[in-house]
């Protein structure tokens, strides 16, 4: 095993100069152990060496809130005896990164899960995933164990196919045994001993424990280094893309022209086309719009597509998948959702818009999680980028010439009827 | 009245208040536990209703208690007040009294360190307002021949015929409580009803 990590410690670091970092560099490929250490290398640092080693580089968490990683590392190793989860349950209907990420990457994440555990001195280590996805993953596991790679045992744990079963509070309750539903607690997930990163995090951990920090900031700008993984939707099927954070916003698209542009998912924000060019990959950039990269989702509404029509479809979707825990939530997100399909549709009464733009107001930050607030920006986001298209609709009018739905949702998805639908 | 009945009288009076105030705080509590709202208040200050009332009420039932002590008429010690069935006087319906002393306080007591303890600690405390209420009434019902007759008994009756809604209602409600799980779809389908008679789709426009 030694024997294959250092023969090619050399033509790794060739390799690892250009992009993608994460992914194969031929398309579609699936790594083997074989071909992910060939690839890859030897690791470098570890335990509290990698801890100094993730700090310089400036990785940041790749799950969404983007906070930085040896944040959590170090409060995660100060809670004593840690659990250690690797967060690959996406449940965003638009984003696939993740999922490719381990399809064709598995051994960089389970790499970048088994150093973390060492890091913090962890004795137990979880992979989170949606059932689809646990083959491939369960493949690359025995591989590792016929050569006994890992000092740290990892358990898959699956999540059921909802919205929120990836939040970091309904992950933890699924892993103890209990439903995932988001639950309410005074002190931090990582406060309580349970570090939970995104496997894309993990990834660049691995490597950076190979290549160094240096290596990870030479892509990427100063407050926010390295690469990361894109779900596009730029017509035709989703794409999953590496890009140095910080390009410009239309070349990372890839589409010259389009009507708006949704960034960070469905709990992100619609960006008027003007706006587009002036903007970069990066949360520097797009906070100044009210917008963040999320978890890395960017769709174009290609012209010819109702904006409204798409978020009010959307909306319908995320009303369904509260948890229904809430009362904020439960009651506010399905009139949120009513009143958008009005305002959808020709003619809506004057005082639905109102209405929408106050109940916005009264969810956000009343949740035991942030699907309310998340829903209320998107929302929100819609009903400034689309002004425009709101008033034609007062006349009874629509820009749209398509009626293709473009943003992807579960089909025939459905609330849940039962407490089962949950586990 | 004279000074010597004054006691006696003050006594009976603020038992008759504190009966009033429980009943009230008893049916706001079951308010609280369903999410009641009171047309015209907002659903917090049920919650300020609930706990200002039972704090009021210990008032009462702490003068309730001391000028039955202070009043020579009958010889009721003070530590009958808290340790029950201690009075020689009606020993059983004083010791009534003193039981739903004890449990008003343990449930105030653990009402003001909430924030400390566990919820099912706290909750288990509490549930035994529903065995206080009815040792209140026994207790003001048999202490004296006050409440048994006239205006005073029909008052008494009004107080538990209001707790019976109230329980009664309680229960109802929870047997139609929706499962949690089944809760946003029927929010969703209750949406939808409301906005299908102005919801319509546009048909899309023919490309130009």
């Amino acid at each position: 095993m030694t024997g294959v990590k250092s023969a090619v410690g050399g033509a790794a670091r060739q390799a690892a100069a250009g992009l993608p970092r994460l992914l194969p560099p031929v398309p579609g490929d699936a790594e083997d152990l074989n071909a992910h250490l060939t690839r890859h290398g030897r690791l470098r640092y570890h335990g509290t060496a990698l801890l100094h080693a993730v700090k310089a580089a400036g990785l940041t968490g790749r799950g969404g809130a983007a906070f930085p990683t040896h944040v959590k590392l170090t409060a995660a190793k100060a809670a004593g005896r840690p659990v250690v989860v690797a967060n690959g349950a996406e449940s965003e209907p638009a984003s696939e990164k993740d999922a490719a990420l381990l399809y064709h990457a598995p051994h960089l994440v389970l790499d970048g899960l088994v150093l973390a555990a060492e890091a913090v001195g962890a004795g137990r280590a979880y992979l989170y995933l949606h059932a689809g996805h646990a083959g491939r993953i369960q493949q690359a596991l025995t591989e590792r164990r016929r050569v006994r790679l890992d000092a740290v045992a990892i358990t898959v744990a699956e999540a059921p196919a909802r919205f929120l079963a990836g939040q970091e509070t309904a992950l933890v309750s699924r892993i103890s045994g209990g439903p995932a539903l988001p639950t309410f607690d005074s002190r931090r997930v990582t406060e309580r001993g349970i570090l939970v990163q995104n496997v894309e995090t993990l990834a660049h951990l691995a490597l950076i424990s190979r290549y160094g920090p240096d290596w990870f900031r030479e892509r990427g700008t100063r407050d926010e280094p390295g690469t990361m993984l894109l779900t596009l939707h730029a017509g035709g099927r989703p794409r999953v893309t590496e890009q140095p954070i910080g390009v410009p916003l239309s070349a990372a698209l890839g589409v010259p022209d389009a009507a708006a542009v949704l960034v960070g998912g469905y709990h992100g924000t619609w960006l008027p086309a003007a706006a587009v060019p002036a903007l970069t990959l990066d949360n520097a950039a797009l906070r100044r719009h009210g917008a963040s990269l999320g978890a890395g989702v960017l769709a174009a509404l290609p012209h010819g597509s109702c904006g409204l029509v798409e978020t009010a479809r959307v909306t319908r979707y995320l009303a369904a998948e509260s948890a229904g825990q809430c009362g904020p939530c439960l009651n506010g997100l399905p009139r949120i959702a009513a009143a958008l399909a009005e305002l959808a549709g020709p003619r809506p009464r004057r005082s639905t818009l109102h209405d929408v733009e106050r109940w916005a107001g009264l969810v956000t930050g009343r949740g035991a999680c942030h699907h309310p607030d998340g829903t209320a920006r998107f929302v929100r986001s819609a009903l400034t980028v689309f002004g425009a298209e709101l008033k034609r609709h007062a006349s009874g009018e629509c820009t749209a010439t398509d009626r293709e739905p473009v943003l992807p949702l579960p089909p025939g998805y459905a609330a849940p009827t039962t407490d089962e639908e949950w586990r | 009245m004279t000074s010597s009945t004054a006691l006696w009288y003050a006594s009976r009076a603020t038992g008759v208040v504190a009966l009033i105030l429980l009943t009230v705080v008893f049916a706001a509590g079951i308010g609280i536990s369903r999410q009641v709202r009171i047309p015209g208040l907002p659903r917090f200050a049920v919650t300020d209703l609930h706990r200002n009332l039972s704090l009021l009420a210990v008032a009462f039932v702490a003068v309730h208690v001391i000028s039955a002590v202070l009043d020579t008429f009958v010889s009721i010690p003070v530590l009958s007040a808290v340790i029950p069935f201690a009075s020689g006087y009606e020993r059983f319906w004083l010791g009534l009294g003193a039981v739903c002393f004890d449990l008003m306080l343990a449930m105030i007591v653990t009402s003001l360190v909430r924030g400390r303890l566990n919820r099912h600690a706290w909750l288990a405390v509490h549930l035994t307002a529903y065995l206080s209420w009815p040792v209140a009434f026994l207790h003001s019902i048999y202490s004296s021949g006050d409440l048994r007759h006239g205006v005073l008994l029909e008052l008494s009756l009004g107080c538990a015929a209001i707790v019976g809604a109230a329980v009664t209602w309680r229960l109802v409600s929870v047997a139609r409580r929706l499962p949690r799980a089944q809760r946003v779809a029927a929010q969703l389908a209750a949406a939808q009803l409301a906005a299908a008679q102005t919801t319509r789709t546009l048909p899309p426009r023919t490309a130009r």
